[in-house]
């Protein structure tokens, strides 16, 4: 994989040895913070996959407009990142944001929340952001498979006297796992990608609250110009994405070669 | 006892399905109205609707030259994933040698995200002097992998006879992919259509860095640079965010079945 990259780490012609990689892992610390401001986003997905999990069930059930309802979730999806930001940093607004209001309103908070600006809630109302945004794609990969799974196996299942939970334990469940597996690696690979959202909702801030690799790359690179410190960012993201898609791999045995090799 | 389990089954996604709507409907409603700006506690339902936002972004920026410079990014991108990838899928139905390698060299290359490889795909663009221009904002979308894939298992499934016989009649091989392939597989032509187009629509990263015209911004980079000296404060944004929303949702409910299909089997193959 390495290989097809043309990246050059250290761009200005001398060669500059590890100089940028010492920089990065002892100096500074904006580095740590946006490593593990990603691995925190990379932790919310877990959790929209079972949230999409849950979603794609109760699709999967024999209701009337389940199609609407599948479309209406999924609709978030396709739609431009930039977009879906501002529409979110509106309804974070502090003075009149429509959840401010609704909090205030069942008396939750007694003051109005600086969601995006302050320290503790920006992150949080980041991740809120992006699962609302995928959950419908997680969804829609994982009706996929529920409708791959042989019906006859849940009726077997139940005339032996399984019950629904058992049923969903022993049969959904494994047989989901590729699907799961697959939900979880786009979610990895996103966390190393959603620029975007990132970008137009905080912008990073405050003071690095939800700074992540890619933000930090490109920050450095073009707001700072300093292309060689980017480009060793980039290695480290890299080797991240290939550490985590390799233990990911180990920890399905080996699965995601099977999904990789399906030509 | 089945009622009760629907009603609760149906309960449940009206409550997500609301969720998923209702920052559409608030950015809407205010685009619509100017409401809630100034204003608390904000009204729910709307009043006094008005159109005068929508004139706004229509005349007060260069609403119409974003839109075209995303239109025709968008429209060379489309157009060369078109032929690239409908070339590349054709190429690798074929039998030769190292045929494997370069199908497993494609697979594992579609798990490096675009954003990991920016910095150098900056450069090169630097270099071949394409910054600021249309076709530099088009190269990095121009092929993409997923699609490749589309097309191969499209082009596989065309009988070995039809493309035989094609030959033995004396066409050459790129006459075979525009007149025996490409009909036959209208399906996957849609899918690339479709995703390409979203794609290239909705990218915003790579302009952002790739552009430093004015003159030359896309819709995602006008609106962001919209909301950077305008913050919060007026109506017009919401209807920007409105209008540069519309064509994807159209896209999206129009093609609904084969815009999932496409994402899925992309996904799934991958």
């Amino acid at each position: 994989m390495l290989s097809v990259q043309t990246w050059s780490p250290f761009r200005p012609s001398a060669f500059a040895g590890l100089v940028h990689y010492e920089e990065l892992l002892f100096h500074d610390e904006v580095f740590w913070t946006s490593l593990w401001n990603t691995v925190v986003f990379m932790a919310s997905s877990p959790l929209a996959i079972a949230l999409a999990l849950g979603l794609a069930l109760l699709v999967d059930t024999r209701i009337r407009g389940r199609g609407i309802y599948r479309a209406i979730i999924f609709l978030s999806y396709p739609l431009m990142t930039v977009a879906v930001g501002v529409i979110w940093r509106w309804l974070y607004d502090e003075k009149v944001g429509l959840i401010n209001y609704v909090l205030l309103s069942l008396g939750v908070t007694r003051r109005p929340i600086a969601f995006l600006d302050s320290y503790e809630w920006a992150m949080p109302s980041v991740v809120v952001a992006a699962v609302w945004q995928i959950v419908g794609f997680f969804m829609v990969i994982l009706l996929a498979g529920l409708q791959n799974i042989p019906p006859n196996l849940q009726e077997a299942a139940a005339l032996d006297g399984a019950s629904a939970w058992q049923r969903f334990r022993s049969i959904t469940l494994p047989l989901l796992r590729p699907a799961i597996f697959l939900c979880l690696m786009i979610g990895i690979i996103n966390s190393f990608t959603s620029f975007d959202l990132i970008y137009v909702m905080t912008g990073g801030g405050p003071n690095h609250a939800t700074e992540v690799l890619i933000t930090y790359i490109y920050r450095s690179a073009f707001v700072l110009s300093k292309f060689d410190y980017a480009a060793a960012l980039t290695v480290v993201l890299f080797v991240f994405l290939l550490a985590l898609t390799w233990l990911a791999n180990r920890a399905t045995g080996g699965e995601a070669g099977a999904v990789d090799a399906a030509e | 006892m089945r009622r009760s389990r629907a009603a609760v089954v149906h309960g449940a996604l009206v409550v997500v399905s609301a969720a998923m709507l209702v920052p559409f409907y608030w950015v809407l409603k205010t685009s619509l109205t100017g409401e809630n700006i100034f204003q608390y506690p904000p009204a729910l339902l709307p009043r006094a609707i008005h159109p005068f936002y929508y004139v706004d972004v229509w005349y007060g920026i260069p609403f119409v030259r974003y839109l075209t410079n995303s239109v025709i990014v968008s429209a060379i991108a489309v157009a060369s994933n078109l032929v690239c990838n409908a070339l590349a899928a054709y190429a690798l139905t074929l039998r030769f040698r190292g045929q494997r390698a370069v199908i497993l060299v494609l697979l594992s290359c579609m798990l490096i995200p675009f954003q990991a490889t920016i910095i150098p795909a900056y450069l090169i663009t630097k270099e071949l002097h394409l910054l600021n221009s249309h076709l530099g904002l088009a190269l990095p979308l121009c092929s993409t992998i997923v699609c490749i894939f589309v097309f191969k298992a499209s082009f596989d499934a065309v009988p070995r006879s039809l493309i035989d016989a094609a030959r033995i009649d004396g066409l050459p091989e790129w006459r075979i992919i525009r007149h025996v392939m490409l009909p036959l597989s209208t399906s996957a032509v849609a899918t690339t259509v479709i995703l390409s187009f979203v794609w290239s629509w909705n990218s915003f990263l790579w302009p952002l860095i790739v552009v430093r015209d004015p003159q030359r911004q896309t819709l995602p980079l006008g609106l962001s640079t919209f909301l950077s000296y305008m913050e919060n404060t007026t109506g017009a944004l919401y209807a920007f965010c409105i209008m540069v929303l519309v064509p994807g949702m159209v896209l999206f409910l129009l093609e609904q079945r084969r815009f999932i299909e496409g994402l899925t089997s992309g996904a799934t193959k991958g």
